[in-house]
């Protein structure tokens, strides 16, 4: 049984910089110089995040983003209450594959809230990359979505807020509040039964 | 990073994906796609029956398959380490490191393979020195008698 209240899902093509967003977001760091290393599977991390006076353990996956993986990445948002779908603005192929992840999430996760998060401002900002996914249809596709970012690892610009809005947006939500509530008791209860074999789990 | 040694496949996708397998199976043409998943699942299995099954299928996807060998690498360790081989887990992981020697997703696993082999050797410890420490106090106890006596 997964100890974290909120349970949040990257998706997105490959090298868009999903791994970077949460590298950036739990340890605060971008490594310019490391070499580029494809996810394998997914990846877990959790941060412990402040919302509405609370304290939330937020438990964080990182999927693959190469279609050798697509059938498996289902597995990893069953149950997600947030997915930040990422793209980069300055590749077109990214974009189409953000269109299969909204279809499928909306398909198999109705409830989940969903974010669009286009990543790599530095290098549009800086002039290094064109932007060639159009402003106005960013829009209108997040429109009916919880949320639009546009982010930068390198630079940390708009990575707390992301993950913040999110955590703000589920602490916000009566419904999921009491689900954590419920999900938080019936945890405490089985760690009392099985207090005497000490193991931890956490299937997030 | 999480324990991805404690992580569980359902059984709706080991099924699932078990029935793809063996329907391709049946025609006599497994791709490597299918093989890779099932086996995905089945290293995930809290059976460790599963878990040896999807080792072999990883191994014969290993040597078949080398556009795969990271992945089949990475789960090959996994599978290995959750059925307690953890000095065959840190083979793979090893074989894993020479081609991408900072790979962070694998020196996570690294640690935990490590850490689970130091928790496992002090348990084997702490009931080895219970057991000398019961076996003195009875040897104790016999001399009291003895002495009593």
């Amino acid at each position: 049984m997964s100890r974290c209240d909120f349970k949040i899902v990257l998706l997105g093509s490959e090298h868009v910089g999903k791994t970077s967003l949460i590298l950036r977001y739990v340890n605060c760091r971008f490594n310019a110089s490391a070499p580029y290393q494809t996810t394998i599977g997914a990846a877990f991390c959790s941060k412990t995040v402040h919302s509405n006076g609370k304290d939330f353990n937020v438990g964080i996956w990182d999927t693959a983003g190469s279609e050798r993986y697509e059938a498996m990445t289902t597995m990893y948002y069953r149950g997600a209450h947030a997915a930040i779908i990422c793209y980069d603005p300055g590749n077109n192929d990214s974009w189409m594959r953000l269109r299969y992840w909204l279809q499928e999430l909306k398909k198999v996760e109705e409830d989940c809230k969903i974010y669009l998060c286009g990543t790599k401002k530095d290098l549009l900002d800086s002039g290094a990359v064109q932007r060639v996914v159009g402003e106005d249809i960013i829009q209108t596709y997040g429109q009916g979505l919880n949320g639009h970012f546009e982010t930068s690892s390198k630079t940390g610009e708009n990575v707390e807020e992301l993950f913040q809005k999110i955590v703000d947006d589920c602490a916000a939500d009566v419904k999921l509040m009491r689900d954590v509530e419920e999900h938080r008791l019936r945890l405490l209860k089985r760690e009392t039964t099985t207090k005497s074999f000490g193991r931890d789990y956490c299937y997030c | 990073m999480e324990d991805v040694l404690d992580e569980v496949v359902s059984s709706e996708d080991l099924q699932k994906f078990e029935k793809i397998f063996h329907e391709q199976l049946h025609h006599g043409k497994v791709t490597h796609k299918a093989q890779f998943e099932y086996a995905w699942c089945l290293v995930r299995s809290k059976y460790p029956t599963d878990v040896r099954k999807g080792i072999l299928l990883l191994r014969e996807l290993f040597n078949s398959h080398p556009d795969g060998k990271r992945d089949y690498l990475f789960y090959l360790a996994i599978g290995n380490a959750r059925i307690k081989e953890y000095n065959k887990a840190l083979h793979y992981v090893k074989s894993f490191l020479e081609i991408e020697p900072a790979n962070q997703q694998v020196l996570a696993l690294e640690r935990q393979i490590n850490k689970r082999m130091e928790k496992e050797g002090l348990i084997g410890i702490a009931v080895a020195s219970g057991a000398v420490l019961a076996i003195g106090g009875l040897v104790g106890l016999g001399f009291a008698l003895a002495n009593k006596k």
